[in-house]
């Protein structure tokens, strides 16, 4: 009965939202859901010349999978090398520990003098924010595959090559979808951070701050949601594909 | 406990380098801490928002008294009934100081002017045109900023909707546009390297130039009179052709309104003058592409790019991100100074920008807010004012107003 149980505390919240927004009566402060709802409950809609919310939340989605994709498609392959020689990770170890803690919107400036406004700055962003999460799970699923798996298909007469692509990748799958899930969801936090960069002129973020102008606090709680949703959303479907292919991971531990 | 007791570092688990690396820390914040100086309380204090942006929720949440911005954000303050307007800052003192004072400009990469002086003078002469225009039909103008600005949605402030429109219709009248850059723009220009070397903004190329220096520095009119005289002559001249789209950055306001007008109008330019700005999205409200037409012909292809702010816009303007950029003229004095190599063309707007403060402030005019921001500051409780950044024209203007009537200004510390 978890369910039901989950949805007992947002409503709590949103009662609480209500009475708060009506007693403090000052929509800078706390908007009514009144004001809220109608935004949500028309997704299709115009807001101030910047397009409807689903139209904006399409667009941040095409952002966030392009930088993820390029983050996907180099923090792997990097990810195996690093976990698998211990050359290369002594080699890459270093650099990577003194990049990760810099925040991906602390670019900012550099990713516009070094892609100009518009998409590939942002997707630079993105991909800083996916990179790292996917880079370090791979790295980390690859070293935990157990040395007698190894060891057995060495025994066996396996390549190198045969080890990689039918022990290593595999045995290392879950640890590295768990990357991937936690990679999406610092990309989409990301896109939104990426969008107030000057020259956005479309996207959930480029929104809430767009609204944040005129004072408009009821878009900027709605983009709000519609983040959080999307965010959701996409969790949902990352541990839906793991609780279905890498279940096994629990199993066998 | 094995392993603890024969752990080599002196705090299990911490490797001596970390040791290190916390001991510089622990060093370094003492140092700042023990730095950190007292400084005697001013009248104002003053608070930079980085553009217009958090105004009106500081406002609404009594985290500042005022704030100096441009239009049409000066006319949030009084439909979302969080603030009244005390004064536009062509009244600002002291008297007839900033009168006319000059605002936006248009300003141009040197070496587009360099490659390409058709193009330059081209859009130069679509903007005078759709300039023209907004003097010739105000309430249209409005209307086609609200469009540009805000779609022509309504804005909503708890029980209060109003549209954009009429936002718009208030905020217009407040704004001067112009493009001639005469004798009296240039001289309000070179007075504002003054005040900006007096706030430390200006420390480059203007730092020790005679005003005949600075007007060397600043300026190239070439352009507009080449502009103008293609407008008589209702000819104008096919740019070189340029390969890739050319950037031109723009402020969310309505000073940039002769950019907006001449996107939206279009098809009147076009038909009536034979020179237009035609939108690749002929539905959309904020356009990012656009093509030069000349007799009906594209010959360029502009990537319009919004900034909250200029000093936004002119570090695009540094990289070479855009060409051209409606502007706020100090971001663009303080870019040439620091080499970035870009000119100033022509004038958009002078004035626009206006004074609000908190709807139960005593204040009505200059004179009576003055004496509330003296009575708060003999009370211990120095009033706060916001300004969307430090050296911006409506920065500027507000310190050497409050200076002026005897209030001493400093900027608040977080």
């Amino acid at each position: 009965m978890k369910k039901p149980i989950g949805i007992i505390l947002p409503i709590l919240i949103l009662i609480a939202w209500e009475i708060a927004a009506q007693a403090i009566n000052n929509q800078f402060i706390l908007p009514k859901l009144e004001t809220v709802i109608p935004v949500l409950l028309h997704p299709t809609v115009d807001i101030l010349g910047t397009g409807s919310l689903l139209h904006n939340a399409l667009v941040s989605l095409e952002r966030v999978g392009a930088g993820f994709l390029v983050a996907l498609v180099i923090a792997i392959p990097l990810g195996v090398g690093m976990g698998w020689s211990r050359r290369l990770e002594a080699f890459a170890d270093t650099t990577v520990q003194l990049f990760r803690p810099i925040p991906p919107l602390a670019w900012g400036p550099l990713a516009i003098a070094w892609f100009s406004v518009g998409l590939s700055s942002m997707v630079f962003i993105i991909f800083l924010g996916a990179f790292f999460p996917i880079l370090l799970n791979t790295i980390d699923g690859v070293k935990s595959i157990k040395r007698t798996w190894v060891e057995v298909a060495q025994t066996l007469g396996a390549t190198e090559r045969q080890i990689l692509g039918k022990v290593v990748l595999p045995g290392a799958a879950p640890t590295i979808w768990t990357g991937l899930r936690v990679g999406f969801g610092i990309a989409w936090m990301c896109v939104i951070a990426a969008e107030w960069l000057p020259g956005t002129t479309s996207g959930l973020g480029y929104l809430t701050l767009y609204a944040y102008n005129f004072g408009q606090m009821q878009y900027i709680i709605a983009g709000m949601i519609s983040i959080g949703i999307i965010g959701i959303a996409f969790d949902i479907l990352f541990r839906w594909v793991e609780d279905r292919w890498f279940a096994w991971r629990g199993l066998e531990r | 406990m094995e392993h603890f007791i024969t752990h080599p570092d002196p705090v299990p688990g911490m490797k001596g380098t970390h040791l290190i690396v916390l001991g510089i820390l622990a060093v370094l914040l003492v140092a700042a801490g023990c730095t950190t100086t007292q400084q005697a309380p001013a009248d104002v204090g003053i608070l930079y928002t980085k553009g217009t942006g958090p105004m009106p929720t500081l406002l609404a949440t009594k985290q500042i008294d005022g704030y100096i911005a441009w239009q049409p954000f000066v006319e949030v303050a009084p439909v979302a009934h969080i603030g009244k307007v005390i004064t536009y800052s062509g009244s600002l003192p002291p008297d007839d100081r900033w009168k006319n004072h000059p605002c936006c400009v248009l300003a141009a990469r040197t070496d587009i002017m360099a490659a390409n002086p058709e193009l330059v003078s081209d859009l130069g002469a679509a903007t005078i045109l759709a300039t023209q225009y907004v003097n010739d039909h105000p309430s249209e103008g409005a209307d086609l900023v609200a469009d540009w600005l805000a779609g022509r949605g309504n804005f909503t402030y708890g029980n209060v909707t109003v549209s954009s429109v009429e936002v718009l219709d208030r905020a217009f009248p407040t704004v001067k546009f112009v493009n001639e850059p005469s004798e009296q723009w240039m001289a309000g220009q070179v007075e504002f390297i003054y005040a900006l070397r007096e706030l430390g903004a200006i420390t480059g190329s203007l730092a020790n130039t005679t005003d005949d220096q600075s007007r060397a520095i600043l300026f190239d009119t070439g352009p507009y009179n080449a502009a103008m005289a293609m407008i008589g002559a209702k000819s104008f001249k096919v740019p070189n052709p340029v390969n890739a789209p050319v950037g031109v950055g723009y402020l969310l306001s309505d000073h940039d309104a002769s950019l907006f007008v001449a996107v939206k109008k279009w098809q009147y330019f076009n038909d009536t003058y034979g020179i237009a700005l035609r939108p690749r999205d002929l539905t959309a409200t904020r356009p990012d592409t656009v093509d030069l037409l000349i007799a009906g012909k594209k010959v360029a292809e502009l990537k319009l790019i919004p900034a909250d702010a200029g000093p936004q816009l002119m570090q695009l303007a540094a990289t070479g991100a855009i060409q051209f950029a409606y502007v706020g003229n100090p971001p663009t004095i303080a870019a040439i100074d620091k080499g970035t190599p870009v000119k100033i063309l022509m004038a958009l707007n002078d004035e626009g920008s206006g004074v609000v403060v908190i709807t139960d402030s005593p204040a009505t005019d200059w004179p009576s807010f003055v004496q509330w921001a003296k009575e708060r500051a003999a009370a211990g409780k120095p009033i706060r004012m916001a300004a969307p950044g430090k050296g911006s024209i409506q920065d500027v203007m507000l310190r050497y107003a409050l200076e002026e009537s005897g209030l001493s200004v400093r900027e608040v510390q977080a």
